[in-house]
Parts: structure tokens; sequence; C-alpha cells
């Protein structure tokens, strides 16, 4: 009997060559592989493991050991729930287009990446897993053939960095501890010296805040996210970018937990913080749906980082509920415009218009997703904030509490922007034969909308796991209720009342206005408006879309002058220069090469004393 | 079934309902009054509200349109129940411990999105103008807002708001306990009230009244509704959580009255702002204010 452990990354390798070689004989097949290889690993990994299991062995006389944590499998459920479902969105999504073994081929070992990342109880397979993950959704990135110079080069360079310094870390916790396996490096992490401690965590920090695309280091995400297809996208936002969590939530909870680096966790909160007002301003102002999602994608990311770097009970409940909930809501919204992007051909907001009438059931799960991306009781995402907003109160993070609630309240802007923008308006006769998604696209979108709509009311089905995951970093008596919150000072909110009176009075409204009204009235199309008199000419469309919130970029002008890309270019312009300066050196004359040498042997003799000791 | 519960929920209702849609005919006339106008009577809004619930509509343009007005009654008495009306439970508590103050932040944008959405499916330019702007003026004065709830809500360790007006029977008003707060909560509540110069959303003169101008008969009369119970809920929420509360109609109608009146009277003498000069007002001496009382806070703690 083969191990459970290894039988799953077997399914996901064996999918992913099963797939290349199905997708080169016919899409059908490969599409049909594609589904039942997916699926039947996330099977396995729910059903699968009736025991803890692990699964040891050695690389080059280091011990590795691959085993769930109750923590890790948190996130390994997120991966396993997610990526079936957007793969089965893929199936639809992806048709017709060129190369789809390659696509599914990067697809899963991006999918198997993330579940070693999971699995894996020491740095060596972590690191590999990781590097398996990162190169896989680096092809998935330039697949397309967009900007790969701009896009696919930023997110390797960032990569990069990222992977050197979770190595150059892990050298280091091995040199000082002597042992790669995890459980270890928590253990005698606090007997190495304080200067090497603060080495180590700065360079995991950076190499796990990376992947989760904090400001600074956020500048590869806009382009990555929004130029991948929109099926990889989903997993690529909703789960991949939680591997940097699950590292921050290591690194944080349990590496630096001595009280000494408290100034580390408010530099990663502040940035956290700052990093999710700066994101949303950005996708306030985006006229692309899928950068505007892209950005709200780091917005919503710097709510998590913080919840982890605050690092009390409350705080880290609610930032593994918000990646939860995230890898919904923002999976959700990535299928929805991919939906929109299939069946119209662009993602423009300032193009499409008037999709409501045509594509009701995107709209829909759009507005479930929206309305928990923006905590708009009494939808999932509300339960996360009010939390997080708690823990920062209860833990006097006071101005802290104030930028990301700022924040919180300008994402309704693009929230309404893109709901607008693509679903509302006056309808466009260019649009008049649109028809609803596919089903194989529909089918997830729902799915995740009911999520979303359940974890309004009973947020606890979420926060079981959440309570036994937190034991692992060392919250052994989480309080949690199935749909009561509760905060420090004993205030609560109680969720089924809420969603009984709001269900209660809007049903009742819906009665009193639909009687005698809505059978009565008909239908008129949306030209068909209050104009002053003035009739608009059928190609006239009136929709106000373009500069959309140009007050507003105007009230925040002053902080959107300088980017950070902008601040990269001009390190990029220093270094060119530089170079320049290296090229007067290296002349490229082979005169002045055989100058030096002959300098260099001057300088040999003349200093041979010195040098050799002769 | 609990009938007290609907019966509480029922009369609450109707009450904000009266007293906002009283309060707005006094704006009115108070209005008129200083524009040496006539004006209309008090009960006026009444007898709109009535006309338009007695008519039928012709056309809609969605379902979106239809939900938006629910929603937006949905979300005002949503909020309204989480309100203490009266201190000590005198009133019927509806739900009142059911929720805090960070909740009734949120739930009170619930009702504006649902309004937006459905102003939206119009596809009247005008609406979709209001709402922008609308949506920009908000992130304008929740950074005061918020700055003086977070405030007081550090300061009292408390955020539900039963807790802060059982602690005003001790302390006193938060309003001299908490100046510095108070004032940055006040003139945020000014912007939160819509009227000039913060009207530009609704910019009779410039929007021909922006997100509602696709909206008639029983849609509009719902939309007053709504607006006139959510006017209420503000009110009692300023009073309960600066002002004390109140123990009993009579002083909860006094207070309520003046602090609606502020908005009002600064109103009719101001001309209206652009977005950006709004958003700009707020983050400047209201937002100075919340930080100074945030500042006060934190050295009251420390």
């Amino acid at each position: 009997m083969m191990n459970s452990l290894f039988l799953l990354l077997f399914i996901l390798f064996g999918s992913a060559i099963l797939s290349y070689i199905g997708h080169r004989i016919s899409e059908t097949l490969g599409n049909i592989i594609v589904v039942v290889g997916a699926f039947s690993a996330s099977i396995w990994f729910f059903v699968g493991f009736e025991t803890p299991a692990e699964f040891s062995y050695k690389i080059a006389d280091f011990d590795a050991l691959w085993s769930f944590s109750s923590y890790s499998w948190i996130f390994a459920a997120l991966v396993s729930i997610l990526s079936p479902l957007a793969l089965l969105y893929s199936t639809s999504y992806m048709k017709g287009k060129e190369r789809l073994g390659t696509f599914y081929f990067n697809f899963f070992l991006s999918i198997l990446g993330m579940i070693g990342i999971t699995m894996s109880q020491d740095f060596i397979s972590l690191f590999i897993f990781w590097e398996i993950m990162t190169w896989s959704s680096y092809l998935i990135v330039i697949y397309l053939g967009k900007d790969v110079e701009k896009v696919g080069i930023k997110y390797m360079i960032f990569s990069a960095i990222g992977a050197y310094a979770l190595l150059m870390g892990i050298v280091l916790i091995n040199r000082e501890v002597g042992s790669l396996l995890i459980e270890d490096a928590f253990a005698y992490f606090p007997q190495i010296q304080f200067s090497t401690q603060l080495l180590i965590g700065i360079l995991l920090l950076i190499g796990f805040s990376i992947k989760s695309a904090m400001m600074p280091l956020h500048v590869w995400a806009p382009g990555a996210y929004s130029n991948s297809p929109m099926s990889y996208t989903a997993v690529f936002s909703g789960a991949l970018s939680k591997m940097g969590i699950y590292g921050l939530g290591l690194v944080f909870i349990r590496l630096l937990s001595s009280g000494e680096f408290t100034l580390i966790n408010e530099i990663f909160a502040w940035a956290g913080a700052i990093t999710t007002l700066m994101a949303t301003f950005y996708a306030i102002i985006q006229d692309d749906a899928k950068k505007l999602l892209a950005y709200s994608s780091i917005g919503q990311l710097g709510y998590i980082i913080v919840g982890v770097a605050i690092g009390t009970e409350l705080s880290i409940m609610a930032a593994i509920y918000l990646a939860i909930l995230h890898a919904a809501f923002k999976g959700n919204l990535f299928m929805a415009i991919g939906a929109v992007e299939k069946q119209t051909g662009s993602t423009d907001m300032t193009l499409v218009t008037g999709l409501i009438r045509k594509m009701p059931l995107t709209f829909f799960s759009t507005l479930v997703s929206i309305i928990a991306l923006a905590a708009v009781p009494p939808l999932g995402g509300f339960v996360g904030k009010w939390m997080l907003y708690q823990s920062l109160l209860a833990s006097e993070h006071f101005f802290l509490i104030i930028v990301i609630f700022t924040a919180s309240t300008a994402a309704f802007l693009y929230s309404f922007k893109i709901l607008y923008s693509l679903f509302l308006g006056q309808e466009e006769p260019e649009f008049k034969n649109i028809k609803e998604a596919p089903l194989p696209m529909l089918i997830p979108m729902i799915l995740l909308s009911l999520f979303l709509i359940v974890t309004g009311t009973f947020p606890g089905i979420l926060f079981e796991p959440i309570a036994n995951g937190m034991k692992y970093l060392g919250f052994n008596d989480v309080n949690w209720n199935m749909s009561l919150l509760v905060n420090a000072w004993g205030d609560e909110v109680n969720l089924q009342h809420v969603s009984m009176y709001i269900g209660t009075i809007f049903i009742v409204a819906f009665i009193f206005i639909s009687l005698k009204n809505r059978k009565r009235t008909r239908y008129v199309t949306t030209k068909d408006i209050s104009t002053s008199g003035e009739i608009p000419l059928p190609h006239e469309n009136l929709s106000f879309k373009l500069n959309f919130y140009k007050p507003f970029e105007r009230a925040i002008s002053p902080v959107m002058k300088k980017t950070m890309d902008s601040i990269y270019d001009e390190i990029g312009n220093g270094l060119n220069a530089l170079f320049q300066f290296i090229r007067y050196i290296y002349s490229g004359n082979g005169q002045g090469y055989a100058l030096y040498v002959i300098i260099f042997f001057v300088l040999l003799l003349l200093l041979k004393n010195q040098i050799f000791g002769l | 079934m609990n009938w007290s519960l609907i019966l509480g929920i029922t009369i609450t209702i109707i009450t904000a309902f009266t007293v906002g849609m009283f309060y707005g005919g006094i704006s009115r006339k108070v209005t008129a009054r200083i524009q040496n106008r006539v004006g209309p009577p008090i009960w006026q809004n009444f007898l709109d509200v009535l006309k338009l619930y007695s008519k039928e509509s012709a056309i809609h343009h969605g379902w979106m349109q239809h939900l938006g007005p629910l929603w937006a009654i949905t979300a005002s008495t949503a909020t309204l129940m989480f309100v203490p009306i009266l201190n000590n439970g005198q009133f019927y508590q509806n739900l009142n411990f059911s929720g805090d103050l960070i909740f009734l932040m949120y739930m009170m944008v619930f009702g504006q999105l649902g309004m937006a959405l459905g102003a939206g499916q119009t596809g009247n330019p005008n609406s979709a103008i209001g709402v922008s702007r609308g949506l920009s003026q908000m992130v304008g004065y929740k950074v005061p807002w918020l700055l003086a709830l977070v405030a007081i809500m550090v300061q009292y360790k408390a955020t539900s708001i039963t807790g802060l007006i059982e602690l005003q029977n001790q302390i006193g008003w938060l309003m001299f306990a908490s100046p510095f707060a108070f004032i940055a909560g006040l003139l945020a509540f000014i912007g939160m009230m819509h009227y000039s110069p913060f009207d530009i959303v609704f910019a009779p003169s410039e929007l021909a009244s922006g997100p509602p101008s696709e909206f008639g008969g029983k849609y509009l009369g719902l939309m007053m509704t709504s607006g006139s119970i959510f006017t209420f809920a503000k009110l009692v929420l300023f009073v309960d959580v600066f002002l004390g509360g109140a123990s009993n109609i009579l002083e909860l109608l006094l207070k309520t009255f003046v602090i609606y009146m502020i908005p009002v009277i600064y109103g009719i003498v101001s001309p209206r702002y652009r977005t950006e000069q709004s958003i700009r007002y707020f983050w400047g001496w209201p937002t100075f204010f919340g930080v100074i009382g945030m500042l006060y806070a934190w050295y009251m703690i420390s």
C-alpha cells in the first residue's frame, strides 16, 4: 500500500502528465482527464486521510518529513477545494486555445507545489515545492504571450529574490540548528544569537511576503494576475498567494514569538495596512476589470498580513478566516470576469455594458462576492473584517484600524464600479446576442456564492478547522461559536438575528412592492429615460463610465504621484549608470585587456611579499 | 412566534418614519422662511408619500431597479433595529444587543449599495454621476467619523451602543468627556446628512436629483420612507453615542431635533461644494480634530 501522502502527489503528477498527453490527442479527452484528475485528488485529500499520515525520507543526508499539521491542513483544504472548481471552470473557459496540454501540465504542477508546501515538515522539501510552484506559475503567466518582457520578467525577478531570501534563511537555520526539520527549528530557535535570529526572521519574511504581494514587493502582482488566463488567476490569487500567508503565520507566530520582535511585527502590520490602502486607491482608478481585481487582491491580502502580523488570538483567527474567504470571493470574481471576457471578448469597463439581463447568474455571483468583499453584512466577508477590527481595537492599534477601515470604505468605490460598469448602465446593441456563460463555468461560481452566503450566518463551519489549526500555532482554547461573534470586551454580534431580520424585512418589503406593481409594469429599455426631452439615438450610449471616479482621483492625487514601479525604475536607472561605468573598464578592446593582465602581474610582483608572505 | 418583538419592530419603524417625515417637513419650512417664502406645511412630506404609494408604476428597467428601493428600506430599518431608542430599555429593545458600532458602520452602507445598484440599472447618466459622487464623498466623511468613534471605543473599551449609554449615565455625556472626538464626529455627521454644502449626490439643479431620477410611484415612496427612517436612525445613533441617549421620548425629540437643525441651518447659507472639495474638506479640519481626539484617548488610557 502506497503512502497516502505520496499517493496524493502521485495523482496530481499523473494528472499533469496525462492531461498533457490527453490534450495532444484531443481536447475533449484532455478535459475529461483534467476534471477527473482534479476531483479525484481533492476527494482523496478529504476522504483518504483517516489517520495522520507521515512520510519520511532522506535527501543527501538531510532528514525530510511530509505530514499535514492541523494548521497546514487548512491551507491544503483551501487548495483542494478551489483548484478542482477552477479546473472545471477552465475546461470551458480555455476552449479552443492553443497549447492546452502545456497549460494544464503547469496548472497541475502548481497545485502539486502548493499541496507539497503545506505537507512539508522540513525546509528542504518546502523549498523544492516552493520552486515548483513558482516556476509552473511563471510559465502560465507568460502562457498567453502578452507583455512577456514586462510582466514575466518582473514576476521572475521578484520570485527569484524571494527564493534567494528563503534559501539563505534556510541555510542559516541549518547552520545554527543543525537540522532542517521545521519542528526542530522552532524548538532550537530561541538559543540562537539574537542578530542571527533577526536575520533569519527577516529573510524568511521577505521570501514569504513576496508571494503574498506585500508593498513594496508587490509590483509583479497586478501584471501577473491580469495576464494569466482567468481560470488560473482564480487559483493564483485565491490559493497560491495564501502560501505566503501560510509561511508568514509560521514565522510570526512560531519563530519570532519571543516578544523581542514586536518592532518587526509592527513594521509588517503597517506595511500590510499601507498595501491595503494604496492598492485600493489604485484599484479605483483602473479601467480594466482584470487589473482592478488584481489590485483588489493585493489590497485584500494586506488585511490578512495585518492580521497575521498583529499576532493576537483573534487577529490570527481573522486572518485565516479572511484568507479562506478571500479565496472564495476573489476566485469567484475572477471566474465571473473570465465569463464576461469569454462571452464578450473584453473586460474593458468602458466598453462592456449592460450585461445584467444577458448574464443574470454571472451577475448574481459577482454581486454576492462583491458584497462579501466589501464586508457588508449579512455575508461572510463581514465576519472576518469585524474580527480583525476588534483584534486591532483590543491590542491598541488605533491608527492602524483607521488606515484599514478607510481602505475598506474606499473598497466600496471599486466594488460598485465593477458591478455597474460591466453589468448595469445602458445596454449596447453590440452586446445584444450575448448568452449566459456555459454550465461548467457557472457551477463553480454558484457553488462559491452559496458558500459565501452560508458563512454569513454560520461562520462556525470555518471556525472549527481554524481553531484546530491554531492549536498548532500555540493558541489552545480558541473561543468560537457557530453564529455569534464576541470581542475582548464582551460585545457581540448575533449573526442569526441579523440574517433573520434582513431576510424577513426583505421578503415583506418585496411582497409589498411587487404586489400589483411588478406585473402591471412593462419593461422599457435603458434608453427610455428622462433626458430633459432630448432623445438619444440608438447608437448613442449615455452610460457614465469613463473617468468614473475622477473627483476622487483629484482628491487623492497627492499620494498617487510616486508609484513603487517608478522607484524601482529609478533603482534600475541607477544600476544602468553603474554598469555604464563598468563598461569603461570592460571596453571590449583586446589591447586594453592585455594591459590589464600586465598591470595585474606587475602588481603581483610588487606585492608578492605582502600577499604570499614569502 | 415572538409577538412582542414583532410589535416592537413595527412600532419602532412607524415612530422613526413619523419623526423623520416631520423633521423633513420642518426643515423645508425653515428653509422657506429663511429664503423669505411661505413654504409648504410641515406635513407636506406625508402627503407626498401617501400620493406616491397610491400611484401605480407603468414601467420598470429590470430586476435590479425593482430591488433597489427594497434593499434601501431593509438596510435603513435594520440600522434602526440595532440602535437603542431610549435608555435602560424603556422603549422596545428590538435587536439592540445583537450588534455593535462596527457592525452598524457596515450595515449603514448596505442600503446605499443597493440603491446605487438600482439606480445603476436605470441607465440614467445622472444617477451614475450621483452614485459616483456619493461613494467618493462617503470615503471623505468616513475618516473623521471613524477617528471619532474609534477614539471613543478605545478610551472606554466598549463597542456596543448600550454599553456606551450605560457608561454615560455614570460619567456624563461623551460630548464633554471626549470633546475632540465629538467635534470630529459632528463635522462628519453634517456630511452624512447630505445637506448643502454636501448635497452633491442629489444636487437638484445639477443632476436632476441624481440616483432617484428614474424612480417613481411606489419605488420613490419606498425610497422616501427609507430616507426618513434612516435619518432618524442616524440621529438617534449620534445622540446615543455623544449625548448620553435619552430617557423619554420628549428628551429624545429635543436632542435629535437640535442635532438635526445643525446641518439644516448650516446648509441653508452654504453653496454646494464640488466633489473633491467636499472630500478634501473632510480630510482637513474634521480629520485634524479626529486625530487630536485619538491622541487624547491614547493619553487618557496610558
